[in-house]
């Protein structure tokens, strides 16, 4: 069964006089587990997808539905409980908050959602662990590296176990072997903990390691590639990966 | 010019809450100093106004020692009239009675018209002969009668007075009926105190105010004025003993000191909504340099200098400035109609009774206002200019670098600070300038200065040790605290602003909180009589009206009345100012009173010895003015010449600044002659009820008389009453300070919001509701409020002692026990905490309207 569905949406912006529309049409469902990248060049709508699909903004036209819910009907407070529960953010540039130490960012969406803040911060401990910066927790972000602060933004987007992670171009704020490395930790992510991972990106080796790439022209599916997952090659690859 | 209305102006019209804020915070702090510039300005023109009109074309005038020139060595004068004209004067205050019994201060003046036509001018408007636009001689006429009057034009109009009406002008106790003989045009004397003025004879007026054979002082009008000097100095001369010679003018210098200290006090005051007002041009301006980070870059790169840079910036806090000064000065204006009702109360029953005037506006105010504002906002906005001239575009350009200013406080902050305090400590320890403490609000302007450069470094201090109080309060605790913690360097300025201004109303909290237990304390002490009479409401001392013969008859004749004191005051020149000479029973004072004396130990044995002797007791302000001690001489004009005085005691008195010194009715008597009392002090016997025998006298006093009874308990209200009307202008000013820093609070926090929009989006896109960012904001200016106030405690206690021990000393000489007011200061904090709390709303909205994909910018 299709974890996220996508039919028709559309989304629209008005700016004074003048209307731009970032998406026309696109249809797309995508399976509880699967790694779907968005490729497509600057402007042709793949940020706009990934904020509707994520519960940011609503479509102008068509519905999005997550788990079987429609994000479309949904009030602005319960989108921001359904991001809070069920949907984990991944930036380019990271985006922790710099007031906040490492393990108090990704606890953050549990803390935001009122858990006790040992149980949150015990939670943050465990995926700090598990993206391996678990030896920076009482560091600012400013003590970071940019590999390190990527790593705990993906912890924060998982803290709260989400159905669904949304990581706009992830490593398009790192060099390549850092970038490398985010990639794999996303893919045992998404083969570990089974979150659906939607990703766009402008790089076509990340692209690669994705179970199907969704290329956007203009507002429009230009075209959808599936990847046999059952190749030996990536059986291979998989393995490595793990 | 272009660059400058397209980047500057139109933005800030985009803002027009922002805008709006700063704009009012500079126009408050404007019109504060301004309405009390005017104030303090139209207290002492109107006294001016009054004493040239009334002067006229006097060029000198002869007067005796506080109780006028006596009719006999009048006639021995005659010398003077080779100088030029001479004319003999009685002058005084009245109350004109309406029909209902309300009284209207009037000012009466009683001249011999004939040889009184030379100095003043008597235009005649309506006569009982109906005659037109008469001249002095006719004014002759209307004055044979005994009982006539003669108003001006204004009076007649609003109390619908005519030719023939009765006029009741109550003179002391005694309400003497008038009438109406004719109406001045309003020229002349006719213009003083709004044309609340009544023409008398001279000897009409002798008889109405009780002074019989002597005349208030004798003007002259030289022949040659050019002679001025020469015969001021013959005639000083030639003067028998007890007589002085001076210019008019000099009553008025006397009165501009008296006043000076109380005026000084207000102005520095009044500069602390200014200062507030100031640090709100810094964040508006800092806001706009954080928000446009990226156009600067942008202008940079495109060419701009980073001169036009700076200039742009500094234009926008003139343009501020100007702004706020044009709102201000007319604010101004309105505001010093309440703040002359308000001071002019206190001139009135402290200083001088014909004080209060509608201020005018001049174009130097407005010049001077423009002139204080614009450059102090300059000199705000400085800062935050330079560092938009130093941006690069590069810089602007790597929006994750707008938090650029989270500098660590320097140690050079902390040397400042403690220099600071260290200046403050030396300033303290100076003695006054000409009776004005400048030296006592350098040391407060110390301590504020220093504790700005602390602000940053007690900030640090105090994030580290309250982390865990922001942290049960939850994630919003937690969140506020990391956010304010890390803004430390930008929320400084607005810390030390709301310290400074709650500093400020701490200090006087804990100054008047302390005066007000001492006033207490003395009244307890001091006020033991059964009744006191007096002939106004407010006891005046300056004031001239005394008791009828009739009265005290009256009152010595009730059979509840053990014993009487008989007090008489008068208004001596001593060392170029006015004291006040008092005398009072003091065997009645010494078995029924207990003044509380200052020095020697037994005061009251230092009294007794006074008795018979060319001895006084002086007040506590007198000693200090004029550096008086037990054992030395004052030399006190007397009617028969200067006299020395012995002094044996110092007391305690908070009835006036002016200095008092006081003898015994027998010593007064000897020197001044036999003069009817100002007021009585009664002592009843055990037992009887005040009030009852209130009640009877002024029954028994009926109609005729009009006079003020109180009674102890009354009495002491009174002082109270009085006590707290006299420093509600000071709460007041400090409640606009306030008003002007929280508003800068609200500024800093949307400055802060603005430079951390992203941070917020992030917030939001994680799942942060909007409530938890409301409730995070409105915790951020909770905690501002908290520490601002903790600021103020702290620094408004070393203020408290400043305004006490060195400016309340200075200024007026008195003794104040120190005393907390504890519940005010528990009720004002929490206050402070709700308010500023309530004023993280407007930016708590601000955050929650503020489009969380738009301010991540992904893509």
């Amino acid at each position: 069964m299709a974890l996220l569905v996508a039919e028709h949406v559309g989304k629209t912006y008005v700016a004074g006089e003048s209307r731009v529309a970032a998406l026309t049409d696109v249809s797309l469902r995508i399976g509880a587990g699967e790694f779907v990248a968005i490729v497509g060049p600057s402007g042709c709508g793949k940020s706009t997808f990934l904020h509707l699909c994520g519960a940011m903004d609503r479509p102008s036209s068509g519905r999005v539905i997550l788990d079987g819910q429609r994000l479309d009907t949904l009030s602005e407070e319960e989108l921001t409980r359904l991001r809070r529960t069920r949907i984990g953010f991944v930036f380019q540039f990271f985006n922790l908050l710099p007031t906040l130490t490492l393990a108090e960012n990704i606890a953050l969406p549990l803390l935001l959602a009122g858990s006790p803040s040992e149980e949150a911060l015990r939670r943050a401990g465990m995926l700090a662990e598990r993206v391996g910066v678990s030896n920076r927790l009482d560091h600012q972000p400013q003590q970071l590296s940019g590999g390190e602060l990527q790593r705990a933004a993906i912890a924060r987007a998982l803290v709260h176990a989400p159905v669904l992670m949304v990581a706009d171009e992830p490593t398009g704020n790192l060099d390549s072997a850092n970038g490398s490395n985010i990639l794999e930790l996303l893919r045992t992510m998404n083969r570990e903990s089974g979150v659906t991972l939607l990703l766009a990106t402008h790089a076509a080796e990340i692209a690669g390691a994705a179970d199907r790439v969704v290329s956007l022209r203009d507002g429009l599916v230009e075209s959808v590639r599936t990847r046999d997952i059952e190749n030996s090659s990536n059986r291979e690859e998989k393995r490595a990966a793990l | 010019m272009r660059l400058f209305r397209g980047f500057i102006l139109r933005r800030l019209a985009q803002e027009p809450i922002r805008t709006g804020l700063s704009i009012v915070g500079i126009a408050l702090g404007v019109a504060v100093v301004l309405a009390i510039q005017m104030a303090n300005r139209s207290a002492l023109e109107g006294f001016r106004a009054a004493l040239d009109t009334m002067a006229g074309k006097t060029s000198l005038e002869v007067a005796g020692a506080g109780v006028g020139v006596d009719e006999r060595t009048l006639a021995s004068l005659g010398w003077l009239r080779k100088w030029g004209d001479v004319s003999p004067v009685v002058e005084g205050d009245a109350m004109a009675l309406s029909a209902t019994g309300r009284g209207e201060a009037v000012r009466v003046l009683g001249v011999d018209i004939l040889k009184d036509q030379p100095f003043r001018e008597y235009q005649l408007l309506h006569t009982a002969s109906s005659g037109r636009g008469r001249r002095s001689m006719d004014v002759l006429n209307l004055l044979i009668e005994s009982d006539a009057a003669i108003v001006t034009e204004a009076f007649a109009r609003r109390r619908g007075l005519s030719i023939g009406g009765r006029l009741d002008l109550a003179i002391g106790d005694t309400i003497v009926p008038f009438v109406v003989r004719g109406i001045l045009r309003n020229d002349g004397p006719a213009r003083v105190v709004d044309g609340n003025f009544v023409l008398l004879d001279i000897a009409a007026a002798q008889l109405a105010f009780n002074r019989l054979g002597r005349v208030d002082r004798v003007d002259v009008r030289l022949a040659d004025p050019a002679l001025l000097d020469q015969a001021e100095q013959a005639i000083g001369r030639r003067l028998p003993a007890g007589l002085t010679v001076q210019r008019p003018a000099r009553r008025g210098a006397q009165v501009e000191k008296m006043l000076a200290a109380f005026q000084f006090n207000l102005s520095a005051l009044s500069m602390v909504a200014l200062l507030v007002g100031l640090f709100l041009v810094y964040n508006t301006v800092a806001t706009s340099v954080i928000a446009r980070r990226e156009e600067i870059g942008t202008l940079r790169a495109l060419g701009t200098s980073r001169h036009n840079i700076l200039g742009l910036f500094l234009a926008e806090a003139g343009a501020l400035a100007a702004a706020g000064s044009a709102v201000g000065i007319p604010l101004g204006w309105g505001l010093a109609w309440g703040a002359v009702s308000l001071t002019s109360s206190t001139v009135t029953t402290l200083y001088v009774a014909d004080a209060a005037q509608v201020p005018s506006l001049t174009w130097w105010q407005v010049a001077a206002a423009f002139g204080l504002a614009l450059p102090l906002a300059l000199a705000s906005a400085a800062a935050p200019a330079l560092e938009a001239s130093r941006i690069t575009p590069l810089d602007a350009l790597r929006s994750s670098q707008a938090i650029a200013a989270a500098h660590r406080p320097r140690r050079s902050s902390l040397l400042i600070a403690t220099g600071s305090f260290a200046a403050a400590f030396g300033f303290a320890l100076l003695p006054a300038v000409n009776g004005l403490p400048v030296f006592g609000f350098l040391a407060a302007l110390a301590i504020v200065f220093g504790q700005a450069f602390l602000v940053p470094s007690a900030l640090g201090a105090l994030s580290r040790r309250s982390r865990t109080v922001a942290r049960a309060l939850g994630i919003e605790g937690r969140l506020a605290h990391a956010n304010l913690s890390n803004a430390i360097p930008r929320l400084s300025v607005s810390v030390a602003a709301l310290a400074v201004s709650l500093a400020m109303l701490v200090a006087i909290a804990v100054m008047i909180g302390s005066f007000r237990e001492t006033v207490v304390y003395w009244v307890n002490q001091t006020l033991q009589a059964d009744l006191y009479i007096a002939t106004a409401r407010r006891s005046n001392l300056d004031s001239q009206a005394t008791i009828s013969p009739a009265l005290e008859a009256a009152v010595r004749a009730d059979r509840d009345i053990v014993a009487v004191d008989r007090f008489r005051s008068v208004t001596l020149p001593f060392k170029e100012r006015l004291v006040v000479a008092g005398a009072g029973d003091f065997r009645v004072l010494l078995s029924h009173s207990t003044l509380v004396f200052k020095s020697p130990s037994d005061g009251r044995q230092a009294m007794r010895n006074a008795i018979g002797r060319d001895a006084v007791i002086v007040s506590e302000a007198f000693a200090r003015r004029f550096g008086t001690k037990v054992g030395d001489m004052v030399r006190l004009p007397t009617p028969h010449g200067p006299h020395e005085f012995h002094v044996t005691a110092v007391y305690y008195d908070y009835s006036t600044d002016r200095g008092v010194v006081v003898m015994d009715l027998g010593t007064f008597a000897r020197h001044f002659g036999d003069l009817p009392p100002t007021s009585l002090t009664i002592y009843l016997k055990p037992g009887t009820n005040a009030d009852a025998v209130r009640e009877r006298l002024l029954n028994r006093l009926g109609e005729a008389h009009r006079v003020f009874i109180h009674t102890n308990a009354s009495l002491r209200r009174e002082v109270l009453r009085i006590f707290d009307s006299t420093f509600a202008i000071t709460y007041g000013l400090e409640a606009i300070a306030i008003l002007v820093a929280i508003l800068g609070v609200t500024g800093t926090l949307v400055t802060l919001i603005i430079e951390r929009r992203r941070e917020l989006a992030v917030l939001r896109l994680v799942g942060a509701d909007l409530k938890q960012i409301r409730r995070m904001i409105v915790f951020e200016s909770g905690f501002l409020g908290v520490v601002g106030q903790l600021f103020g405690l702290v620094s408004g206690f070393a203020l408290a002692l400043i305004l006490i021990y060195v400016v309340n000393v200075q200024s007026f000489g008195w003794t104040i026990q120190f005393h907390v007011p504890l519940a005010f200061l528990v009720q004002s904090s929490l206050l402070i905490v709700v308010s500023t709390a309530f004023a993280g709303l407007y930016p708590a909205r601000f955050a929650a309207g503020l489009r969380p994909v738009e301010e991540v910018g992904v893509e």
